[in-house]
């Protein structure tokens, strides 16, 4: 990867505000506050990733997704990623640490929440309520619409109404096309899948030229990644940026505030930038991480965690993949992957089918002739080699495509991340270990979903269908282990994200989400971190600092 | 960088995996263990020690056999030998041309809702799908 790290070196003593993280929602929190003249400095511990790197656009793709660009960091082993301890987790997570974080590599499926996702316990006895509404979130769910430039079509029956798309959707494709003719036959939701990704120029943005790579990076840049939506404004605004700065402890004064956080730079020496107020950003997994790191006299099992909720109630979203192969040519390597539909059929409860909550379907494209999966090792040879090398070729590229079913996750206590005892990075920062097991509901939901997709491929009129229940390559989304609520008893954050035990420290990255909804979280993310951001801005003059 | 020794037995050993068939070509026929194979490597450095060891496997050895063999009791070795020899097949453009995929190249799209606007009509009739807000 490029080395670009630049020190600014005329970094304040004492920065206003420290965000450490430049991922989705520390880039929120660093432009908003920017724009309204707070002095910012971000710690951010990957690298910018110019386009030019990205493999989308270039014939080794397929080979080179599978390694260096895949999401997995224990499987890519880049110098920014850490190691985290997977042993005792059905799912592996996924992230991507650089300049606009896990929106280099994401899918950039922009997906709201629903109003129940806010209302769980209410609506469905389990789990918990957020601290406000669906409604509260909206004009922030608006705003970031605009400044992602998201393709989509209004009036989609399965969300509340309210203002459309900056952008018309994304071609769906003859993919598309064969699978809402399944949809419709069955009689169930569909609607052209909404994506941060350019369907018409934007801005500075081109229009998305369907690589189909979405999830290895935007050659094109009509992907929305933050690194493109946000920083060029926030760094214009006054925003100080410090790359390849790996935080490995949050600390506190003799009042116990936040006071700064100690990093260390690519050349291995350490500093301590010091600030008024702390912002954490970095992930279900990374914020958890670095809370636990800091620990203290006043906070000995952890910064903010007077709870024990640090780290508790990871929520990662189970996914199952449903393939479909079909005797048309469809030219389903086509992007966006993104995705080409989604369906909310079945995401509301129905406790006749067993379970509580549902799932999100989004329809992918298929890739080239490589495939995502291995050398199919295990199975008989002749099955994916020989004269069948050539049949499965000939059968499944540009004729397949997929229903991906992503499964709303409970939160769990048990679920968790914790300090790894062993494991180290390469900094010599002890690792994170990830404790995680499926449910029973998730089991049953996921069963259900899968079979109903296979019904939807069927009805399209598939030749061959294939199912993977749970992808262990699927912790895309890191949520829940900093939880936001009303109770100091019982949550780490308020609903503006500042820690209760720590007046001066916010979190606002998906860490704090009381439940995880069934659909891709980014949206949220960053509607959520926009607000909390606003709030701190709006209220910076009589916020209590540690300077 | 495979020797010519080694070149000959991966050769063999690609053949088994990808014969001449279905009107394709073999993974020789295409080239790959004399030419896309060093360019996959180049993309793909950490296969090479999986392929050597499959190679190592393959020498003096019946390639079916060798393959077998590897799949049942060296999986890190059989995956390298998959993946980079199916890789380096792919980046061929003459079999890319004859398995009909253009590869990663542009292709913007234009708006298509004028093909399933009345499709979706079907959808919204069919009213909300959401639950409301409890206030």
């Amino acid at each position: 990867m490029t080395n670009l790290h630049l020190v600014n070196r005329s970094l304040p003593e004492v920065a206003e505000v420290l965000v450490v993280g430049a991922g989705a929602s520390g880039s929120v929190a660093v432009l908003e506050l920017a724009k309204n003249g707070v002095g910012v400095v971000c710690l951010e511990q990957g690298d910018w990733t110019p386009a030019s790197e990205f493999a989308g656009d270039k014939p080794e793709w397929e080979l080179v997704k599978q390694k260096q660009w895949h999401p997995n960091p224990n499987v890519r082993q880049n110098p920014a990623d850490y190691p985290i301890n997977t042993t005792e987790s059905d799912v592996n997570p996924l992230m991507f640490n650089a300049v606009g974080g896990s929106t280099i590599l994401y899918a950039a499926h922009w997906c709201r929440f629903l109003p129940s996702d806010f209302q769980v316990k209410t609506m469905d006895g389990v789990a918990d309520d957020w601290p406000f509404t669906y409604e509260d979130l909206v004009p922030y769910y608006e705003e970031m619409d605009r400044v992602m430039g998201t393709s989509g079509l209004g009036d989609d029956p399965a969300y509340p109404a309210g203002e459309g798309f900056p952008l018309p959707p994304l071609p769906i494709g003859k993919a598309g096309l064969k699978a809402a003719t399944g949809m419709n036959k069955l009689g169930w939701h569909w609607w052209p899948g909404p994506n941060a990704i350019a369907s018409k120029k934007y801005g500075d943005r081109p229009q998305c030229l369907r690589y189909g790579a979405c999830l290895t990076g935007c050659p094109a840049g009509a992907k929305a990644s933050t690194d493109l939506t946000h920083w060029p404004e926030a760094l214009e605004a006054g925003a100080q940026l410090v790359t390849g700065a790996r935080v490995r402890e949050i600390t506190v004064d003799e009042n116990g505030l936040a006071n700064g956080a100690i990093y260390i730079d690519r050349d291995g020496v350490e500093h301590h930038q010091k600030a008024g107020i702390v912002i954490l950003a970095g992930n279900g997994v990374g914020t958890a991480r670095l809370l636990l790191l800091s620990k203290s006299e006043k906070f000995p099992n952890g910064l903010a965690n007077s709870t024990d909720l640090v780290g508790r109630r990871l929520m990662m979203h189970p996914y199952a993949a449903v393939v479909g192969t079909y005797e048309d040519e469809l030219e389903s390597w086509l992007g966006p992957a993104g995705q080409l539909l989604q369906s909310m059929e079945f995401y509301e409860t129905d406790k006749s089918r067993g379970f509580v909550r549902g799932a999100k379907w989004n329809l992918m494209p298929s890739g080239g002739p490589l495939g995502m999966r291995s050398g199919y090792g295990g199975r008989p040879v002749e099955e994916s080699f020989g004269v069948n090398f050539h049949r499965n070729v000939k059968q499944v590229l540009g004729r397949s495509f997929e229903w991906g079913i992503i499964a709303e996750d409970l939160p769990d206590n048990s679920n968790r991340v914790i300090l790894d005892p062993d494991l180290k990075d390469s900094d010599g920062i002890p690792a994170p270990k990830l404790e995680y097991k499926s449910s029973e509901n998730t089991s049953k939901l996921i069963d259900f979903n899968v079979a109903r997709a296979i019904e939807a491929h069927e009805a399209a009129g598939a030749t061959s269908i294939s199912s993977t229940t749970l992808m262990r390559d699927c912790g895309w989304h890191l949520l829940g282990t900093a939880k936001m609520g009303n109770d100091p008893a019982d949550s780490v954050v308020d609903q503006w994200g500042r820690a209760h035990d720590v007046p001066n420290l916010f979190i606002i990255d998906g860490s704090v989400f009381p439940t995880s909804s069934g659909v891709n979280p980014t949206a949220t993310i960053m509607a959520n971190a926009l607000r909390s951001a606003r709030h701190l801005a709006q209220n910076i003059a009589t916020q209590v600092t540690s300077a | 960088m495979l020797t010519d020794k080694q070149r000959m037995i991966y050769a063999e050993m690609a053949d088994f995996l990808i014969p001449d068939a279905e009107g394709m070509p073999s993974a020789s026929q295409a080239e790959v263990p004399t030419k896309w194979i060093d360019q996959a490597l180049h993309f793909r450095p950490d296969l090479e020690v999986g392929l050597l060891r499959a190679i190592e496997a393959g020498t003096d050895a019946d390639p079916a056999a060798a393959i077998e063999d590897l799949n049942a009791n060296d999986m890190e070795a059989f995956d390298a030998l998959g993946v980079i020899t199916s890789g380096a097949y792919f980046l061929n453009p003459i079999v890319k041309e004859l398995i009909g995929y253009p590869g990663q190249v542009p292709m913007p799209g234009t708006d298509d809702v004028d093909s399933y606007i009345e499709m979706l009509s079907d959808v919204v009739d069919r009213g909300p799908v959401y639950r409301p807000t409890i206030h």
